[in-house]
């Protein structure tokens, strides 16, 4: 059962669930962060207010978030095939992937800037910094520990999304437990699979962690 | 001398869901260069709005806020923060950059206008230096006291060479002694860098202190204004009666006021007398006893530091009699005292 092909399918499938989470967070967050720093800046009670363009950001986020993500991947097919030239495989799930995870990712930027607290947006207002001055230089900066912190929540889940790709053949972990585990009722390599998940999301919580910590200068 | 700041006609309305709040209303202000300007007023008087629309943080509803010469509304928006870098700030929740160390802190906003890190380090280290905390460069905000955070923060306020640096309750966060070593680095500041600063507070103990003139600001309206020394001598509003001869800071005005007609007193007649430095050698009341053979009740007494100088005040009870009264305020004037009638109640 054990045999060396099994075995590099396995390694293989880590290899792909890596690259699919890792691709994924990184394109997420390159949508994802000027959706939120957007959403932020521009509510009611951001520095600069703008009704119109906070609600087009706030009800698209809001639209594709209740979207659940097996039904996204399935939908956006023709989308995901237009874009990458096919419908399965690790790099043609990043796009549903991507598409699921940036407005969720806007959300998580959104709150933590939110936690930035008001005087010291005004400390700067008075010393005549620009908007752009206060995002980059206090806004981001001064909630990198709550951003890594939702970058870890982030990844966490868009690994979850990366396993449901298996419905679609995308690869990866979840892939190989959907075909072996579930149609060939090989239960020992599902629990494999299983085992491999939840330690790759205790991994990645656990070096999220770490850099929070070592980043926050809050503490005495 | 100039005029740095000059306010006119100022009102701000504040619109809630469901009601119009009136912050301020028609406020008029006038700030000379290089003067220590002292706002009082209880919370809720409407005193940082107020300072907020001396450098346009908050937009007055009506009036005109000129500062050196420029009229803040006619500005464009990056004039205004232009015209912002001449106004330094600082806060009573001090406000300083957790996630920065003390030295970047204060580098802060000479970066974000463009010196060079080079210089913004050198600049930065040497008002470190002047505020007493050149060793504390590498440390965080976190593992500094309240005092010295509000002194990264001074030095921060100062990095731009501001004109004016405006205090929002900046000692409010802060111990007596504290307070006091805060007080006296601002005076510093404004001595040897002739620096117009602006405060506001709650505590008549911080303008005694370090104002020379001060505006008493209640439910939005300037009660009464003018040089300190002027103020305590002669209070004329009951807002300023209450700071000056009940010696209470404005958030004890409420409270106070209904406990006040409980022990209303007998005398008819109630006199406020002020001492200045050299009337204070002469047992005055002793000798004034003496010489009208009248007996009087005091009623309250205390000596207070108005800008350096010892001010003795006094609340005497006459007996009645019209005849003994004149006599005693006679005596009271024939000596160079300063006397004043109060009411029996002193807000009546």
């Amino acid at each position: 059962m054990w045999t060396p092909e099994v075995i590099m399918m396995i390694v293989k499938g880590i290899g792909e669930t890596l690259y699919m989470t890792l691709v994924g967070t990184v394109i997420g967050y390159v949508l994802g962060l000027p959706w939120g720093v957007a959403l932020d800046i521009t509510a009611a009670d951001g520095i600069r207010p703008n009704r119109a363009v906070y609600r087009v950001l706030d009800v698209s986020a809001n639209i594709l978030r209740s979207i659940p993500f097996l039904i996204l991947l399935i939908a956006i097919q023709p989308f995901t095939r237009l874009l990458v030239g096919k419908s399965y495989g690790p790099t043609a799930t990043i796009v549903p992937l991507v598409i699921s995870a940036a407005p969720m990712i806007a959300r998580m930027v959104e709150s933590s800037l939110k936690e930035v607290d008001t005087g010291v947006i005004e400390a700067a207002q008075s010393m005549g910094a620009t908007t752009m001055d206060i995002i980059f230089h206090v806004k981001l900066l001064e909630s990198r520990v709550s951003l890594i912190s939702g970058a870890t929540i982030s990844m966490g889940t868009i690994l979850g999304y990366t396993a449901m790709a298996g419905v679609t053949g995308g690869g990866g972990l979840g892939d190989i437990a959907i075909r072996y585990g579930y149609y060939r009722y090989q239960a020992d390599i599902m629990i494999v699979t299983v085992i491999l998940l939840v330690v790759l999301v205790q991994i990645f919580q656990l070096i999220g962690n770490a850099i929070a910590s070592k980043l926050d200068k809050r503490k005495k | 001398m100039a005029n740095v700041i000059e306010v006119q006609g100022l009102s701000k309305r504040f619109q809630t869901a469901d009601r119009e709040v009136q912050a301020l209303k028609d406020i008029n202000l006038q700030i000379e260069e290089g003067d220590i300007y002292g706002i009082i007023g209880m919370s809720g008087a409407g005193k940082s709005t107020l300072v907020r629309c001396l450098n346009f943080l908050e937009v007055p509803t009506e009036g005109k806020v000129t500062v050196r010469g420029k009229q803040l509304d006619q500005l464009s928006e990056k004039e205004l923060r232009e015209e912002r870098t001449q106004i330094g700030m600082i806060f009573q929740g001090f406000n300083l950059l957790m996630q920065k160390n003390v030295l970047d802190n204060v580098c802060f906003p000479m970066v974000i206008h463009g010196v060079k890190k080079q210089d913004a380090v050198a600049c930065a280290k040497s008002l470190l230096e002047m505020v007493g905390l050149s060793s504390k460069e590498t440390s965080y905000p976190a593992q500094l006291s309240g005092g010295q955070q509000q002194r990264v923060a001074i030095a921060r306020a100062l990095a731009l060479q501001p004109k004016i640096l405006l205090c929002d309750e900046a000692t409010s966060a802060l111990d007596p002694q504290t307070t006091n070593s805060i007080l006296q680095l601002l005076k510093k500041i404004n001595q040897e860098m002739g620096i117009t600063i602006i405060i506001i507070t709650h505590q008549m103990s911080v303008v005694r202190e370090i104002c020379h003139h001060v505006a008493i600001l209640e439910n939005g309206q300037i009660a009464e204004k003018g040089l300190v020394e002027e103020i305590f001598v002669h209070p004329k509003s009951r807002a300023a009666k209450m700071l000056v001869i009940e010696g209470r800071d404005p958030d004890e005005w409420e409270a106070e006021a209904e406990k006040q007609e409980v022990h209303e007193l007998h005398e008819s007649r109630r006199l406020r007398i002020v001492f200045s430095a050299n009337s204070s050698y002469e047992p005055v009341i002793a000798n004034m006893v003496l010489a009208t053979k009248t007996p009087v009740n005091i009623l309250f007494a205390d000596t207070k530091d108005v800008g350096g100088v010892a001010r003795g005040q006094m609340i005497l009870g006459l007996p009645s009699g019209e005849e003994a009264q004149a006599r005693i305020i006679t005596y009271l004037k024939g000596h160079g005292l300063e006397v004043e009638e109060v009411a029996g109640n002193v807000d009546a």
